[in-house]
């Protein structure tokens, strides 16, 4: 026997063991991962709107605040949260739901809070402004618009989606 | 590449002979199944250790869903095994696992005393594989009370009496280990998880960590 | 470690230079015998049987889903106390008049106590040279005696448990709220039929009644005449009451 076919031995040994060794690990380390990144694979609950309590006829051009609560489900933990929506009918009558979290870090943003900037959303922990519309002002924290709530009208109640979306494009 | 980085870091830590000693070292005739098909009683040192593999692998993935707590406990483990993707799987691994560590472990335990291998100058190595054995019969015992459930609660209790019949020091002994004197309840199951999950596992990976550091430097025992 | 004059370190540490041993397996020649290299010669040995393992077991936790049953209600006092299967010989010790009452300390304690502690001490207590069992009587004598005492226990104690009664005990209940001002369900509270059946037929120690495969008339002879552990004799009402009752345990099978 040359040298040279004892270290083919050697090498194939190694590589079933490397093939072995690699079945051992996935087939225990594969349930776990895939148990552990379960969240991330639960199919998205598409949620019911929520109905709000505020009538259409209701809103008016001016945002105001909603409060709207439903129940949460957070795996095994069920508890009843409030969002907050500012709500009003633009030009066109569309009525636009704005989420008063601010794009910048997160603070709550009000509705003409701040005198020295009518007309705009303004969030008192950076000073982040939103037009009407809910576009950033240039110049001020926030990175994006104000997320928008899906609504809907059922039996002139407005219904509001249980997370505000990101603003697209905009 | 690989043997550039391999090279800079023996160069610094001279790592070579840490492995190089284990993977060299000489397995005799007599443990090989290759030659001996009776060797297969030495297998089940290394399956114990392998179930402890899964043990600690699943029991750090169920920790992700798991809260130590009586009134979310049972619902956690509800919602991790019938909610969660292969929630069956990852708890069965640790639910049997425990029952096949015991089994493997008795198996070993057997094998080592008929073999007389525990006589001189492996008495170290039979003492510290018994302390094993009380580790993981501890850790089964913390391990059946944290899915709070019927069987959980009503066998922790009849523990905890035994603990309460001590001589002397029986109910200082259960209040330390239940949490209080009287109840079985929020404060048991917080000091269990500690135990099953933190010290226990600690204690068990120094004494696996010695056992396997004394079959090293000894070597396996010779044929009868 | 060597040390010497004219020994260099890498840097300040005690890493030497030269001399570092080169990562070269060693040749299969240098095994005498029939010994073998541990990597990867037995390993492969060892990691195949491993696999196989593997495979055997998430066959195994695929078939079985872990147990669990209700959620622990402290309040619960007919519930039979279980250990897990490795300790029922531990349980089952505390089980005779010898290991109990006043002697609970010989069964709870002193036994175990001996068999653990002279298991851990085996070595200074079998110190003879000689290794195989025939050899030393004495020791294999003591092992298996205490091999068959472990699984005599174990199988005495598995065999004396209701393990149907503990499944029921345990099992997690739909509890379904029955109506409770329904004629059957005060007829059943006057029979004292809840007691063992429960405040909403969900089943105590005995069976639980919502969803019952019986049909009504079968329902009103056990009531009357009892069935399995149910003794005859239990329902002392009127016969209008016994319809009552029947029809009322069958209208919870058309809620479900």
């Amino acid at each position: 026997m040359s040298d040279k076919q004892r270290v083919t031995r050697r090498q194939f040994l190694t590589y079933t063991l490397m093939g072995v060794g690699g079945f051992m690990a996935a087939g225990t380390v594969m349930p776990m991962l895939r148990f552990a990144v379960d969240p991330a694979l639960q199919a998205k609950a598409g949620g019911d709107l929520i109905a709000t309590g505020l009538k259409e006829s209701e809103i008016t051009n001016e945002p105001q605040r909603v409060d709207f609560k439903f129940d949460q489900q957070d795996g095994w933990y069920e508890s009843q949260v409030t969002q907050s929506a500012w709500v009003y009918k633009d030009n066109n009558g569309d009525i636009i739901a704005l989420s008063p979290i601010c794009k910048h870090l997160g603070c709550t943003v009000n509705w003409n809070g701040n005198e020295e900037f009518p007309n705009q959303f303004y969030c008192p922990c950076h000073f982040g402004r939103y037009e009407k519309d809910g576009t950033n002002v240039k110049g001020t924290p926030p990175r994006g618009p104000l997320d928008r709530y899906d609504y809907e009208i059922k039996d002139g109640v407005l219904y509001l989606s249980m997370r505000a979306k990101p603003r697209g494009g905009a | 590449m690989l043997n550039k980085v391999y090279d800079w870091i023996d160069e610094r830590l001279d790592i070579t002979p840490l492995w190089r000693d284990i993977a060299d070292h000489e397995v005799p005739e007599h443990v090989n199944p290759a030659h001996h098909f009776s060797a297969f009683v030495y297998c089940f040192g290394g399956l114990t250790f392998f179930v402890v593999v899964i043990q600690i692998l699943s029991g750090m993935f169920l920790t992700m869903y798991y809260v130590p707590d009586i009134e979310r406990a049972w619902e956690s483990v509800y919602y991790l095994q019938n909610q969660v993707a292969f929630g069956q799987i990852v708890r069965g691994m640790h639910h049997w696992g425990a029952s096949i560590v015991i089994v493997m472990m008795f198996l070993h335990t057997l094998r080592v005393f008929f073999q007389g291998a525990y006589k001189k100058p492996r008495e170290l190595n039979w003492i510290v594989g018994v302390l094993i054995f009380f580790v993981m019969l501890g850790l089964g015992l913390t391990g059946y009370l944290l899915p709070w459930d019927m069987k959980a609660l009503f066998a922790t209790k009849v523990t905890l009496d035994i603990v309460q019949s001590t001589p002397l020091i029986g109910d200082v002994l259960k209040t330390l280990i239940a949490g209080d004197e009287y109840i079985t309840g929020a404060q048991t199951l917080t000091r269990f998880f500690a135990i099953h999950v933190f010290f226990l596992p600690a204690v068990l990976l120094g004494l696996i960590g010695a056992h396997f550091l004394m079959i090293r430097k000894q070597g396996i025992s010779g044929p009868l | 470690m060597h040390r010497g004059k004219g020994m260099k370190f890498v840097g300040d540490s005690r890493i030497p230079i030269n001399g570092r041993k080169p990562n070269i397996p060693k040749d299969y020649s240098e095994y005498p015998g029939k010994t073998e290299a541990f990597y990867p010669d037995f390993l492969l040995k060892e990691w195949m049987v491993g696999a196989v393992f593997l495979a055997g077991f998430l066959c195994l936790t695929a078939a079985e889903a872990p147990p669990l049953e209700r959620i622990a209600d402290p309040t619960d006092t007919t519930y039979i106390p279980m250990p897990d299967w490795y300790f029922l010989f531990l349980y089952q010790l505390l089980k005779y008049t010898f290991t109990s009452g006043p002697y609970n300390i010989l069964g709870a304690m002193v036994i175990p106590g001996l068999a653990f502690g002279s298991l851990l001490l085996a070595p200074f207590l079998d110190r003879g040279p000689e290794r195989r069992p025939f050899k030393r009587p004495l020791a294999t004598g003591f092992m298996l005696l205490g091999i068959a005492a472990v699984f005599y226990l174990t199988w005495q104690a598995a065999a004396h448990h209701d393990w149907e009664a503990a499944k029921r005990q345990g099992e997690i209940k739909e509890v379904v709220e029955v109506d409770k001002e329904d004629p059957g369900y005060k007829v059943m509270e006057a029979n004292g039929c809840l007691g063992c059946h429960g405040g909403n037929l969900e089943g105590l120690t005995g069976p639980q009644l919502v969803g019952t495969e019986k049909t009504a008339d079968e329902i009103k002879d056990i009531a009357v005449n009892g069935f399995g552990d149910m003794p005859p004799g239990l329902f002392k009402g009127t016969d209008e009451e016994l319809q009552q009752l029947a029809d009322f345990i069958k209208s919870i099978e058309a809620d479900k």
